[in-house]
Parts: C-alpha cells; sequence; structure tokens
C-alpha cells in the first residue's frame, strides 16, 4: 500500500496531534511525535494493510508517545497524567526492544504491548471488547495482557479500595 | 478516567473521521447528539482540526516527515530548553498586582538541525505560556485548568508561532476584564515571532471567585484592541466565559488558558 503522507496528514494530522497533546501534554513535544507518528507510516507503508487508518494511528501515536515518556521526569497534572506515566514506566517486558517492537506490533507480527493496552482500557476508557477489537486479541487475551502490568494494576486496585 | 455517560474522546475522533462501521457510527452520533455538550464537542474538534491545518500546513508536514523518514533514525532527540525565569518580588495593588521584570525576553531557540537540506518545523500552535512564582527557586510551570488562589505572582508569555501581531486579556470570575498587552495603543502589539516571550510585567492575582482566564489572539496583520476588548466584554460575567471563545473576525487566532480559583 502507497501511501500519501500529505493527504494522510491532512485527514488524520489533527487527530494524531490531539491525541500527542493528550499524552505528552506539551506542545513542542506533541508535534515532534505527531511527525515521528507520520514517519513511522511512510517507513514502513509497505507493511500496512490497515482498513481503519484512524484506528492505527491513535495505536501508533499511544506507542510512539508512551516510548518517549518512558524515563520522562514529569510532574503529574491530574489523574489521567498520572496513570499515563505509572503506564509508561511500568516493567514491560514485551517492550524493552520499544524500536523494534513498536514495527513489530503496528503492523501486527506480535500482539500490541500490555502498555499501549492499559491505555486504551485504562486512560482512554475503553471497555474490554472495544480495546480487544483495537489491538486485534480476545477480551481474555487484554485481561492476560493488563495483568501483566501488575504493579500499575494492583496501584489502582488499593486506590480504588 | 472518562465517564461512562459522555463520548470519549478516541470515539468522538472516530465519530468526526466517520471512520466506524455504519451502524456504530449511526448509534455513536445519536447518543452524542443527546449528551449535553455532544455536539460542541464534535464542533470543537472539527474547528480543532481546521486550525491544526492551517498553522501546521499539510505540504509542509510532508515534506519534513520525508526529511526525517529519510535519516537512518526514524526518532529524533528532543530539543531541550531551559528558561531562565526572573520574577521579582509583587508590589500589592488593588486587582491585578503589577511587577516590573528586567527583561521580557526570556527565551528563544532554533532546533538543532540535522544538515543544511533540513528545514526544520517550528510546528507550534500560538500559546500561552504561564508561571507562578513559588517559593522555591524555580517557577512552576502552570497548565490549563491549574489551580491557583489569590496572592499568586503569575508570569504570562506567549509563543507566537509566526503570529506578528497580538493581544492578551483576561477575564476573571467578577466578569472583568483586564488588558494585558499591549499596555498602552490601540493597536496590537507587534510580536517576536519566534520562542517564548515573558509579558514585561507580572501579576498577583486578586479575590475573584471561580477562575481567571488568559486570552491571546493573534494575526499575521495589525488588528484592533478594541475588537478583542469588546469580545471580551461580552462574553465576561456569562455562565460559559471561563471556557467559551470570543467571538472575532475569522483572521483573527485565539488560545486560552484558564486558571481555577481556590477558595
Amino acid at each position: 500500500m502507497s501511501i500519501d503522507v500529505e493527504a494522510y496528514y491532512r485527514r488524520y494530522g489533527p487527530q494524531v496531534l490531539r491525541r500527542c497533546r493528550f499524552l505528552l501534554r506539551d506542545e513542542e513535544k506533541a508535534v515532534d511525535a505527531m511527525h515521528d507518528v507520520f514517519v513511522q507510516l511512510l517507513r514502513y507503508q509497505g507493511a500496512l494493510k490497515d482498513a481503519a487508518p484512524s484506528s492505527l494511528l491513535h495505536r501508533i501515536a499511544t506507542t510512539v508517545c508512551l516510548n518517549k515518556l518512558r524515563g520522562a521526569k514529569r510532574r503529574p497534572e491530574d489523574r489521567e497524567d498520572e496513570l499515563v506515566l505509572q503506564i509508561a514506566s511500568a516493567e514491560d517486558t514485551e517492550s524493552r526492544a520499544a524500536a523494534r517492537g513498536l514495527l513489530d506490533r503496528l503492523f501486527g507480527r506480535v500482539p500490541a504491548s500490555s502498555q499501549d493496552i492499559a491505555v486504551l482500557h485504562l486512560v482512554d476508557g475503553m471497555t474490554l471488547e472495544e480495546t480487544a477489537r483495537e489491538v486485534g486479541l480476545s477480551v481474555s487475551g487484554v485481561r492476560k495482557r493488563l495483568r501483566a502490568l501488575s504493579a500499575v494494576l494492583q496501584e489502582l486496585e488499593l486506590e480504588a479500595a | 478516567m472518562t465517564s461512562p455517560h459522555r463520548t470519549p474522546d478516541w470515539l468522538l475522533e472516530r465519530i468526526a473521521l466517520g471512520e466506524l462501521p455504519p451502524g456504530e457510527l449511526a448509534a455513536a452520533r445519536a447518543r452524542l447528539a443527546e449528551e449535553p455538550d455532544g455536539l460542541a464537542r464534535l464542533a470543537a474538534l472539527e474547528a480543532d482540526s481546521r486550525a491544526t491545518l492551517e498553522t501546521l500546513p499539510p505540504a509542509r508536514v510532508a515534506r519534513e516527515v520525508e526529511a526525517r523518514a529519510a535519516r537512518p533514525d526514524a526518532a529524533r532527540p528532543f530539543f531541550r530548553r531551559s528558561p531562565a525565569w526572573g520574577l521579582v518580588p509583587a508590589l500589592a495593588v488593588a486587582a491585578l498586582f503589577v511587577v516590573l521584570r528586567p527583561s521580557g525576553q526570556v527565551e528563544t531557540g532554533v532546533a538543532p538541525g540535522n544538515g543544511p537540506e533540513v528545514t526544520r518545523i517550528k510546528g507550534l500552535a500560538p500559546r500561552l505560556v504561564v508561571h507562578r512564582q513559588a517559593a522555591a527557586a524555580r517557577p512552576e510551570r502552570l497548565a490549563d485548568g491549574a489551580a491557583a488562589a489569590a496572592g499568586d505572582v503569575v508570569q504570562v508569555g506567549y509563543v507566537a508561532a509566526g503570529r506578528e501581531y497580538g493581544v492578551i486579556v483576561s477575564l476573571d470570575g467578577n466578569g472583568a476584564v483586564t488588558l494585558h498587552a499591549p499596555e498602552e495603543g490601540a493597536q496590537a502589539m507587534p510580536l517576536a515571532p519566534s520562542g517564548t516571550h515573558a509579558l514585561p510585567r507580572a501579576y498577583e492575582l486578586d479575590d475573584a471567585p471561580y477562575f481567571e482566564r488568559f486570552i491571546f489572539v493573534s494575526a499575521h496583520a495589525p488588528f484592533d484592541v478594541a475588537v478583542v476588548l469588546a469580545a471580551a466584554q461580552a462574553l465576561s460575567g456569562k455562565p460559559d466565559a471561563s471556557s467559551a471563545p470570543l467571538v472575532l473576525p475569522g483572521n483573527l487566532t485565539q488560545v486560552s488558558l484558564t486558571l481555577e480559583k481556590q477558595e
């Protein structure tokens, strides 16, 4: 599939930028990340077979931003921000090889990372079913992946108790 | 967390793009229309999309993306800045309290290039930058919606993102409108085109309740301060004064930052 970056950006760029703003809480970093999202599309267009680009770009933006947040020192500004940071910094062995893993996940060679799934479910408010559909897993698969981020989830359970 | 009674942002994006299965799209649109602010959120999202495409034109973004993709490492390290703030102690006045600063220039920067053929996009929409003088040496950057209180001394700055003229006003929970910049004259002030620039004076928040909202209006051509003041006066005192946009001519761009006042 060949990608016209300009046409893709015209249609999806604002959505991607809003997503990056939401996760990074910094306009300059968000714009930078937005460009990187489209770089991923351009460089790997040969592997792109997605019929719903908005869903794919939402995931790419989430993953790109989580990778940028990993190790970043920020002061959480609200609960959602804190949650994103917790998820981004949580131990997720699948995501350690971030660059290779990102591309593999984006193009379906391996399932989405637990961290991506956690953001979709815990921060974006997708139901387990919606999350499962978003990342191409079963609901039980999503539950299993969420358990991989046990530290974050335990903390959330303590907060909810 | 997202309220189950409110269409989440990710779904709002899909609705705007029409990228849902037909049945789901119709149902999602119907639910959105029943929500108190549903259609307004959709309209705001679409307006934001238009503003993004104006600020970051597709051709320019495509060039930047292609330039980055041509480099061996797609991910570029962030350009980091270190603002140097110099708020001075405050002196009380009746409402917003004025503090002189030795210099309005805070920071400018150019991202490090990766070769002469690369045109680095500044990539910023005009925005407000507000810091609160803290007990510690380093002022605290305040985000939209941050809590603030009477007595807080705040420094307002702007990023022009290429706009050439601007006006900064504020509205508060008492319905008062304050002109912050320009300090004099009937015309919008000339803006520094790049970097973050603080206004020459900082302000102490008074005891107005509920909120203090700063609005930065900018344009590529000169415009009258009176246009902005009239729009601010028209909005002040209304129930949605803390969030609604000013009604302005189409050539003017506006961005705002609201501080939530604590008792």
